[in-house]
């Protein structure tokens, strides 16, 4: 940053008004240039929201072929869940038509999750059931994955069923679940990177 | 006996004591008891200053009665070093320790104890403009009054003086105390003292005599023990051996002793003892406030320490980089740092700053202006630049109310870099810029449900603002002004659809952000 140089004699003759506004207006200037970015170091593509603060999981072939699903895992523990690219209901002419989180022994839909400590969880184990989901012909139970406590299921699948169409890995995501303590570990190994399930399947 | 008498103000102090004072047989006999003049004044029922700040010995005191004499009693008998009432608090006489660890020695007189007192003081290096008292002694000094009490009028309320002089209200040892040391620590401190607490300069006398305690404290839990027994409440008492009674329930289980019952256990008139009380000096000052605004200019800087399995989250601290600074200069015994909001490590804050107080505990000195202007010059021109401060200055109690309402009421404005995943258009622009108090939902950020409440928050953001990113067609700087406590992240890229609407669904496509900064935080109180 330039030296100041000393004020000259019509700077110190003006009124101090304006002065004032001079400073005001240099301490915009100041933030302004604080704030822009240099374009250059700009990516052309940024990371997403997901990428930048989820590790990505993905299991294939989830008790059934074709049932593909992902786990994406947040630094603090928590982990959403939600269909793969390849599962067999996104591949489907028509997409998936409804979403029911009424299966098992209650609808997840109804669930209330209170407080810090998220009591009223439903426990879940890796094989429970999250929801059923259907396409024209076919349904498909999507699963847990991961032993823990159900805190929230995206009922907005309900109405927007489409959503799983458009953006199944974002705003189509089907459940948030905290893995119970230690159960992480046990079975992160289990998972694919994102790489091997795309080798796997053969996309692009 | 030197027969020089007793200088003018004694001989004042004297005279005003005189109309309260009982008949000299029973002075004598008090005397001989081994109570001290001044329980003896207090326990007339005198209230005046100069009569217990005069420095009375007994010569003098003797010399004084034998003038004033009714009856012709000549008076032989030894000095009374420790007072079997007020166990020598009163004389001025104590056992003290420089140091812990150190032996005890023995103070004497009210001079050497207000040196002692100002010696901690000068040894802290407090700077101090005014003093409160706080004096504790054992229950067992009130339990000695009452039986002196009792004692008088067992012997005495048969004589004519005893209903016109002895029924009066007495003041207690402890406010006897007080009203001695305040005058004389007020004469050599230079400072006032003030009543109850209300200077933040707090020097605590706490004053203990092992011995006589223990004994009041079994003989108090036999009462009460035994009196269980009586009603036969089921227990089986003499197990119970406690470990030291806290005072309170001490004099709790005194107030239910009958004044009978007391007689009966308890020594009456009370014994001499051989060693004065054990005093403790503890001096404190109550918390000071430096309130101000600070800047964060890093991205690698938590706002308070953040440590995780042994390690540090960051570089640094905007909580230690201010607070180890104010405390330096202050010579505190530590800080606490509070602020109007916060924001995440990798956000910068921008502007005019955030409100902060930092709380001082137990300060040594009352920071000037030239010393506030040291602070806030250390934190600004440290090497790293990595946060500045603004607007220092010393407050009252009330500046942390002030900052809490503030803090849910105010709005905010932030600086957001953000890309979405096409060309931004004109339409674009104006449809961002016209929305005004825009309702947003927000169910809990997936980033802190691990350690908040799932709720939907509802929020308003005020306005919108878009400056282009020369360069660029799919980046812009969105200017935004919100409701206090509005996830601004979640706003842009939606947080998996749970925060509605939010940037990416009002443009009708993906909406990521890279940088967040906050431009301003709105506190009068803290310009």
């Amino acid at each position: 940053m330039a030296e100041n140089a000393e004020p000259s004699e019509e700077t110190l003759n003006k009124p101090i008004q304006e002065n004032k506004r001079t400073t005001e207006e240099e301490k915009r200037q100041d933030l302004s240039s604080l704030l822009l970015p240099n374009p250059k170091d700009l990516p052309q593509i940024p990371p997403t929201a997901v990428e930048t603060n989820f590790s990505s999981y993905f299991v294939a072939d989830f008790m059934k072929p074709g049932h593909d699903q992902y786990i994406y895992r947040h630094a603090n523990g928590l982990c959403v869940i939600g269909l793969a690219r390849a599962h067999l209901a996104l591949t489907e002419t028509g997409g998936v038509t409804v979403v029911d989180f009424n299966v098992g022994k209650s609808d997840r839909s109804e669930l209330k999750v209170t407080g810090k400590r998220k009591r009223n969880a439903l426990q879940f184990e890796s094989n429970s059931a999250l929801c059923k989901v259907s396409t024209n012909g076919n349904s498909y139970i999507v699963r847990c994955c991961v032993k823990g406590s159900l805190l929230e299921v995206n009922d907005r699948l309900i109405k927007q069923p489409d959503l799983l169409n458009s953006s199944a890995d974002r705003e189509g995501y089907v459940a948030i679940i905290m893995p119970k303590q230690g159960e992480w570990l046990k079975i992160k190994d289990s998972f694919l990177s994102y790489e091997e399930y795309v080798q796997l399947r053969g996309l692009s | 006996m030197t027969s020089s008498g007793p200088a003018p103000e004694l001989k004042t102090a004297l005279i005003k004591a005189k109309p309260f004072l009982p008949p000299c047989h029973v002075i004598h006999h008090l005397l001989s008891t081994g109570v001290c003049i001044r329980c003896i004044f207090r326990l007339s029922g005198i209230h005046d200053r100069d009569c217990y700040t005069s420095p009375l010995d007994q010569s003098h005191f003797m010399f004084f009665l034998e003038e004033h004499n009714d009856n012709d009693i000549k008076s032989n008998f030894t000095t009374i070093t420790y007072c079997s009432i007020c166990l020598g608090v009163l004389c001025s006489v104590c056992c003290v320790q420089e140091k812990t660890g150190a032996a005890f020695k023995e103070i004497t007189s009210v001079n050497d104890f207000v040196l002692f007192i100002s010696d901690i003081i000068k040894r802290e290096e407090y700077q101090i403009d005014g003093f409160s008292l706080e004096v504790s002694v054992p229950p067992v000094i009130v339990a000695n009054d009452r039986a002196l009490r009792l004692h008088i009028k067992q012997k005495f309320e048969k004589e004519q003086w005893f209903n016109d002089k002895f029924l009066h209200d007495h003041m207690s040892v402890k406010d006897s105390l007080k009203l001695l040391l305040n005058a004389s620590l007020e004469k050599y401190l230079a400072v006032q003292s003030v009543e109850s607490l209300s200077s933040p300069f707090h020097i605590r006398l706490t004053y203990s005599h092992s011995e006589t305690s223990q004994k009041l404290q079994s003989l108090v839990l036999n009462c009460r023990d035994s009196k269980k027994r009586e009603r036969g409440s089921g227990e089986n008492g003499s197990s119970k051996k406690a470990s030291n009674e806290s005072d309170a329930s001490i004099y709790r289980a005194l107030d239910l002793i009958g004044d009978h019952d007391f007689c009966t256990r308890f020594l009456v008139p009370p014994g001499k003892v051989d060693k004065p009380c054990q005093l403790v000096v503890a001096c404190h000052r109550t918390p000071i406030y430096i309130a101000g605004r600070y800047l964060k200019y890093s991205r690698n800087v938590s706002q308070s320490r953040w440590i995780i399995d042994d390690e540090r989250m960051g570089e640094a601290s905007v909580e230690e980089l201010i607070g180890e600074n104010v405390l330096q200069i202050c010579r505190g015994d530590g800080y606490k740092f509070h602020s109007a909001g916060r924001e995440d490590i990798d956000v910068r804050m921008l502007g005019s700053g955030r409100p902060f107080l930092v709380e001082v505990l137990n300060s040594r000195i009352l920071p000037s202006y030239t010393e506030i202007e040291q602070i806030a010059d250390n934190i600004n021109n440290s090497d790293k630049k990595l946060v500045g401060v603004g607007n220092l200055k010393l407050v009252g109690a009330e500046a942390w109310n002030m900052m809490r309402e503030g803090e849910a009421e105010k709005q905010k404005e932030y600086a957001a870099l953000v890309w979405i995943s096409r060309p931004l258009t004109d339409d674009d622009v104006s449809n961002l810029t016209s929305l005004k108090d825009l309702d947003v939902s927000q169910k809990t950020p997936i980033r802190v449900l691990h350690r908040r409440s799932p709720l939907e928050r509802s929020k308003i953001i005020h306005w919108m603002k878009i400056e282009n990113v020369e360069g660029t067609t799919q980046y812009f700087l969105l200017h935004l002004c919100t409701q206090a406590g509005t996830y601004i992240k979640e706003f842009v890229h939606g947080d998996l659809g749970r925060t509605h609407p939010s940037i990416g669904s009002i443009l009708g496509c993906r909406a990521e952000i890279l940088q967040l900064d906050v431009t301003d935080v709105k506190m009068d109180y803290f310009d």
